[in-house]
């Protein structure tokens, strides 16, 4: 079965001269059918610079981005993408918002709308379709998120931390709902994240990256068996995976903090 | 990811700014020679340019700056004082706050500058009447800054004193005031510029005092081109005002 | 709680709030205190009228044709100011927030030209447009324009730049991203941005009209002024700023602030 993603020796630097950094340095991975693969790393490992290059937001990069076997060069219909911050359209209601990629695809009124109520229902915010984003809490601002993204029913979805701004609990909840929908629509994942225990809950494989340049450090297959819900927290698999990729981490995230400590101290 | 600017990509929109300036300025000039704008409507730019020293010689272009400036102080004076007492007050009086705060507010927004006539019948044909029309038009701002400003304190810098058992004024005076104090010369910096601003408007309109006044005197005198550098005299006068408050207020808001 | 109590309308003392007390016994005090200068005789006469008189010169005003004219011509010139100088500023401002590089060159000279007296450019709106309605809509029009187009260059630079990545990655042509993006996310601000203008096109058509008109609203306050009709004069600045607080109630209502820091 071919990969809905690959990606070929990804290599994307900033600046010039001195000031260059190399964000991602020979990055390769695939992403199976209906996987969930998420890539952990510290701070300033390039993990964001990965997303918005597969989302095609970014460009003039090395190496190669490969979507059901087209190169993606600019945003592609086949990727959705859930950003890390507060997205959702403040002036829409909550079915406006997720009824917005069907509008830009020119879909007709009646239509867009019967389908945004449905993933409004997937998200479990029925009943909440007429509301403002400002009404609602955080963590049913990124479930509007999210279903915008999947209303657009991307091959690949695309999430950059999407739970950063939630509490634990919250976080626990919504990754088991996230994981339900996954499974529900058999929905091939990409999950950028700096949480371990997010990682190992709801990836199939985990993709551990070094500290700047950007390297894959280690690929963990994560044998948990589906379905998986936050329960699964208490196993002493669980315990293990999250011991192994902290491990690999605790090296590059403290090279990441020393780095910041400089860098402070310079500023001084 | 901030990418370090050369020295020229900094400077370019700058120029650009100024060039494009400099270019209409020609292409007016240009087209006026050829006769395809009325030169007794818009004179030639390089008139203008010329003119700039005999009106500043000829009238009295400092002493009038000085007068306007004058006036602009006696009424920042003036804005400072009452504007400061009026929000002290409706700081301290809740009541009163809630009563007229959206009055003041209305004041604000309103033509409030059209009363000068009321005033010249008030106070005659003077610098008086100025002043006070400047001090009219910068007493709302201050009043709402100083405000904002005093009642606006963070909850936990009150909380430090009342665990410190700091009485009213001490409160008051320690740290509702001092924590204002950005706020407060935002508004006296607006009150100060809405006042001058006014002051010279109403010079023009009554036709007396400083800059104002040899605007109107050159338009009635029909003198385009002196009358045209009047006008971008009192101009860059302004704008130098504002950069000077600004660069003020911004070097008060660090210390 | 003592919050609630001055704010709560019907409360247990009697029907009228504390906040509603004191603005009627500030009214009160006020209009005593007039109408004792008034009679006193302190003041030269008639320049502190007795309130009965600004009474019926306020309703001889309301009630005779030549204030609606007068009314009419002056919105029609504050109306047309509105358009022209906040359609060119909206124009700008896009422009300006959109391009960082015409941005920089070119924004800091409308911050900078802002805050000035425009009043002194009407004799050149004069000669160019002439002295009838035109001067004033020019007047107007120069005054709303800087306004409208700072606001909207700033409410532009202020979109979250993770809204304008949303439409992006949904791949929406730049039609769509103006309209379904751009526009809504700057409703705040333009909002801002027009209130401030209509209040400095009004200043600035209503001062034109105090110096050079045979219409219009700044006419009558001058005409007053010129017969020494001071209960006149009482009368018709009433009207000016009730009409200016409405106004200006009623676009607040639209959104936006009412904070003139914004463009200052």
């Amino acid at each position: 079965m071919s990969a809905v993603l690959e990606v070929h020796d990804l290599v994307k630097r900033f600046g010039d001269g001195p000031e260059m950094i190399t964000a991602v340095d020979r990055v390769s991975f695939d992403v199976a059918p209906g996987e969930v693969l998420a890539i952990i790393g510290p701070s300033g490992c390039g993990k964001s610079t990965l997303f918005n290059v597969i989302g095609g937001l970014i460009d003039q990069y090395e190496g190669s981005v490969v979507v059901e076997g087209e190169t993606v060069s600019g945003p592609h219909a086949a990727i959705g993408m859930v950003f890390q911050e507060e997205s959702t359209f403040p002036w829409r209601t909550v079915e406006e918002n997720v009824a917005f990629p069907l509008e830009i695809a020119g879909v007709a009124r009646e239509e867009r709308m019967r389908r945004a109520r449905e993933y409004v229902a997937l998200v479990g915010l029925a009943g909440f379709e007429r509301h403002h984003p400002a009404q609602l809490s955080g963590g049913m601002r990124q479930r509007v998120a999210i279903a915008r993204t999947l209303a657009s029913k991307p091959k690949i979805l695309l999430m950059d931390e999407p739970f950063a701004a939630l509490d634990e609990q919250t976080r626990f909840l919504l990754g088991d709902k996230v994981l339900q929908i996954q499974q529900q629509l058999a929905q091939t994942t990409l999950l950028v994240t700096h949480n371990i225990g997010e990682a190992v809950q709801l990836a199939d494989r985990v993709v551990v990256m070094s500290y700047r340049p950007g390297r894959v450090k280690r690929i963990v297959q994560i044998a948990l068996p589906r379905p998986r819900t936050s329960e699964a927290a208490a196993s002493a698999e669980f315990g293990r995976y999250v011991a192994e990729i902290w491990s690999d981490l605790r090296d590059e995230a403290s090279r990441g903090m020393q780095d910041d400590e400089t860098h402070s101290l310079r500023r001084a | 990811m901030t990418e370090h600017e050369s020295p020229a990509s900094r400077f370019a929109p700058a120029a650009v700014g100024v060039a494009t300036i400099v270019i209409v300025f020609a292409i007016v000039e240009a087209m006026i020679r050829a006769g395809w704008i009325n030169r007794f409507i818009v004179p030639l730019p390089s008139a203008v340019l010329a003119s700039f020293g005999r009106v500043i010689a000829e009238e009295n272009v400092l002493h009038r700056t000085l007068f306007t400036g004058a006036e602009a102080l006696a009424a920042g004076i003036l804005i400072a004082i009452f504007g400061g007492a009026l929000g002290v007050l409706l700081t301290r009086k809740r009541v009163l706050r809630l009563a007229t705060e959206t009055w003041v507010a209305a004041i604000a927004a309103s033509p409030l500058v059209l009363i000068y006539p009321l005033f010249l019948v008030m106070f005659g044909r003077n610098a008086l009447t100025i002043v006070m029309i400047g001090f009219a038009a910068g007493l709302p701002p201050v009043i709402l800054k100083t405000v904002e400003g005093l009642s606006g304190t963070r909850r936990v810098l009150i909380d430090v004193g009342r665990s410190f058992k700091l009485t009213a004024a001490q409160e008051f005076w320690k740290i509702r005031f001092p924590a204002a104090l950005p706020t407060i010369f935002v508004g006296l910096r607006l009150g100060i510029m809405f006042a001058l601003i006014n002051i010279v408007g109403v010079e023009f309109l009554i036709n007396f005092g400083g800059l104002g006044q040899l605007v109107n005197e050159l338009a009635e005198r029909y003198d385009l081109p002196a009358m045209y550098a009047a006008i971008t005299f009192v101009v860059l006068v302004s704008v130098a005002f504002f950069l000077v408050t600004e660069r003020v207020e911004r070097w008060l808001a660090t210390r | 709680m003592a919050g609630d109590a001055l704010t709560a309308t019907p409360g247990l003392r009697g029907l009228v709030s504390p906040v509603a007390r004191v603005r009627i016994a500030i009214v009160l005090v006020a209009l005593l205190a007039w109408e004792g200068l008034a009679a006193s005789g302190l003041v030269i006469h008639d320049v502190v009228p007795s309130l009965v008189k600004i009474a019926s010169a306020l309703w001889k005003l309301l009630s005779t044709a030549p204030l609606y004219a007068n009314l009419g011509a002056t919105l029609y010139e504050v109306a047309l100011s509105l358009v022209i100088g906040g359609v060119t500023g909206a124009i700008v401002g896009l422009v300006l927030g959109g391009n960082r590089f015409l941005g920089r060159a070119f924004e800091p000279y409308l911050h900078y030209l802002g805050p000035t007296p425009k009043i002194i450019f009407f004799p050149i709106m004069i000669m160019w447009f002439g002295v009838g309605g035109g001067s004033k809509i020019a007047m107007g029009a120069l005054s709303c324009f800087f306004p409208v187009a700072l606001s909207t260059a700033v409410g532009m630079r202020q979109i979250e730049p993770v809204l304008v990545r949303v439409g992006q990655s949904f791949r929406a042509s730049t039609a769509q991203m103006v309209a379904k993006i751009y526009l809504p996310a700057m409703r705040p601000a333009m909002l801002t941005g027009l209130r401030l203008g209509l209040g400095v096109a009004v200043i600035g058509v209503l001062l034109a009209e105090t110096k050079l008109s045979n219409r219009g609203l700044g006419y009558l306050v001058i005409q007053r002024y010129t017969n020494f009709d001071m209960p006149g004069m009482y009368a018709i600045l009433i009207v000016v700023f009730l009409l200016a607080i409405v106004a200006n109630a009623l676009l607040s209502r639209l959104g936006g602030s009412s904070s003139s820091a914004t463009t200052i």
